[in-house]
């Protein structure tokens, strides 16, 4: 099963945390320019083009880098071959309704514009 | 005499088995990774509260008001930073940056005693 | 001095226990391994392996007091008491502290710990420059104890599957050599997530490497050849 690649899911997992660094970073650096954050500040910045789709990519890459992690867990500790299937199976697909869901609420209050 | 390898015993009780710090930070990484993947739903749960209004922004700020919520927020601040500090532990040494044995022992005292740190001052804040 | 040892007899015992030893050491022991000789004058059925007492043939593995070392290795002076002397962990227990290293070396063969060159030989024996002979330092001298693998947690969820690091350390020997012409077949069969992949850089096997070797640094090089080759 093709599923269980190797070095592609290590390079991965490995890239979708310098992702994650790189937005914490700059949810930091945001914070840090002009703290506390209120909700107007908050609301405009989360909505704009940037905003929206850094959300969704921070969350994305979330998804991605915690199932490569849970997969690495099931193949470590969960060894009956249907159990190990059906733990997978019910993490990804909770892992990817999250994602949706993130995806919807982002939709709901885009606003556009930089 | 070969004892076939289905009823030979095998040695292992982890807790007789004195584990170096190394393995201690990694063990850290792997639970804090875990609950940081069971915080996920909430978190995608408060981004939206976050967005509905003004009423709910303010709700999200007053966690901590109930002590169980407030423990179970230490422990997400415990797994976060953890697994954060541990995660940058582990790409420097990917990239042979401290994989040498002396300065890793040293970075998983480091990850573990900052993250404890980090925790601890949570813990002040919010349960007392 | 007090010991605690791992007692298992397959032909009288459903179960191992922990036996009770006192030892008066005589002046000249100096290593666990005099020790347990000395023991073995006192109770002829403790087993446990030995050839060279001095670190090179690897056949005296144990955990010693929760690590993993060589008996012929360890100093008897600073060792705390009871010292408690187990079996590898995670690797099948024949008798006492005998453990069966069949998978251990099926891995290792796994690996093709030989050169590969099918190029025509030349005159005389296939030179390396200095520089190439370096590399082949902190790889060659393992002696295959298994202390490594038999403490590494990867290595304990999946010993038929993942190679360990010992193998690892040795398929690693083979990639840096500049005489061998089979790296892209080596890198090949390693890229799997149960080979090589298992490891996640926990170190407990340098921690315990009684030759001071680092196999987390030789898996580290072998993933960074992987990367290389693919990009
Ligand atoms: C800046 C943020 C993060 C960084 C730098 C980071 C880094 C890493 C790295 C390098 C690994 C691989 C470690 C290994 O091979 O053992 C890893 C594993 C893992 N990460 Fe993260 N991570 C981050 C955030 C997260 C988040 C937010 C989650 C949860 C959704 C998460 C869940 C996991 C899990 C479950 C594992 C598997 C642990 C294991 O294999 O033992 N990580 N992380
Ligand atoms: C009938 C004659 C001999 C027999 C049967 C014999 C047998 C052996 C054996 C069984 C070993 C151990 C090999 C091993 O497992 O490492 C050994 C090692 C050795 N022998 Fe001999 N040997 C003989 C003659 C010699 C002579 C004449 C010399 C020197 C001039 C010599 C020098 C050595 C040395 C230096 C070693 C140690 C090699 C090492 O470091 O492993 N042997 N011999
Ligand atoms: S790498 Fe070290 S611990 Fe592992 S088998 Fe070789 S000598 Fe023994
Ligand atoms: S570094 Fe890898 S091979 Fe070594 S003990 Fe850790 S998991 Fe095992
Ligand atoms: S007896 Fe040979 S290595 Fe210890």
């Amino acid at each position: 099963m093709r599923l269980f690649l190797g070095q592609r899911a290590w390079v991965l997992q490995r890239l979708t945390a310098l992702v994650q660094l790189f937005l914490l970073a700059l949810g930091a650096a945001t914070l840090l320019i002009a703290p506390p954050l209120a909700y107007e500040r908050w609301y405009a910045l989360a909505t704009s083009t940037h905003g929206a789709v850094l959300i969704v990519v921070f969350f994305a890459t979330l998804a991605l880098h915690g199932w490569i992690g849970v997969r690495d867990i099931a193949l470590d500790y969960v060894h009956p071959p249907f159990l190990r299937l059906a733990v997978l199976t019910v993490v990804g697909v909770i892992l990817f309704a999250i994602v949706i869901r993130v995806v919807l609420t982002m939709a709901a209050h885009f606003a556009g514009g930089a | 005499m070969r004892t076939s390898a289905g009823a030979a015993p095998k040695f292992l009780n982890l807790l007789q088995i004195r584990f170096p710090i190394g393995a201690i930070a990694s063990i850290g990484h792997r639970i804090s990774g875990v609950l940081l993947v069971l915080s996920l739903p909430l978190l995608a749960l408060a981004l939206d509260r976050s967005l509905r209004g003004e009423a709910e922004f303010a709700a999200l700020r007053d966690l901590v008001s109930a002590p169980w919520r407030a423990a179970l927020l230490v422990l997400f601040v415990w797994a976060a930073t953890h697994h954060l500090l541990a995660g940058i532990r582990h790409l420097l040494m990917d990239a042979g940056i401290g994989s040498g044995l002396p300065q890793a022992r040293t970075s998983a005292w480091a990850a573990i005693v900052a993250a404890a740190a980090v925790a601890l001052i949570a813990a002040a804040r919010w349960l007392s | 001095m007090r010991l605690s040892i791992y007692r298992f007899n397959p032909e009288s015992d459903l179960k191992p226990h922990m036996q009770d030893y006192e030892l008066a050491p005589e002046a000249d022991d100096k290593k666990l391994l005099d020790a347990l000789m000395r023991l073995k004058t006192i109770d002829d059925s403790l087993s446990f392996r030995r050839s060279c007492r001095e670190g090179v043939c690897g056949s005296d593995a144990m955990n010693i007091n929760g690590r993993n070392g060589l008996a012929c290795l360890t100093p008897l002076a600073g060792l705390k008491e009871p010292v408690v002397l187990r079996p590898l962990p995670g690797f099948p227990v024949i008798r006492d502290l005998i453990v069966d290293m069949t998978q251990f070396f099926a891995h290792y063969h796994s690996i093709k710990p030989y050169l590969i060159n099918d190029t025509a030989p030349p005159e005389r024996e296939r030179l390396q420059s200095p520089a190439e002979r370096e590399k082949l330092n902190g790889l060659y001298e393992c002696i295959l104890c298994a202390c490594c693998s038999s403490f590494c947690p990867s290595f304990w969820w999946n010993p038929d599957k993942f190679i360990g690091p010992a193998g690892l350390l040795q398929a690693y020997r083979f990639i840096s050599d500049s005489r061998d012409t089979a790296t892209a077949e080596r890198l090949a069969y390693l890229d799997d997530v149960y080979r090589l992949f298992r490891c996640r850089t926990i170190m407990n096997c340098t921690e315990v490497c009684p030759k001071g070797l680092s196999p987390s640094h030789a898996i580290e090089r072998i993933r960074q050849a992987l990367v290389r080759e693919s990009s």
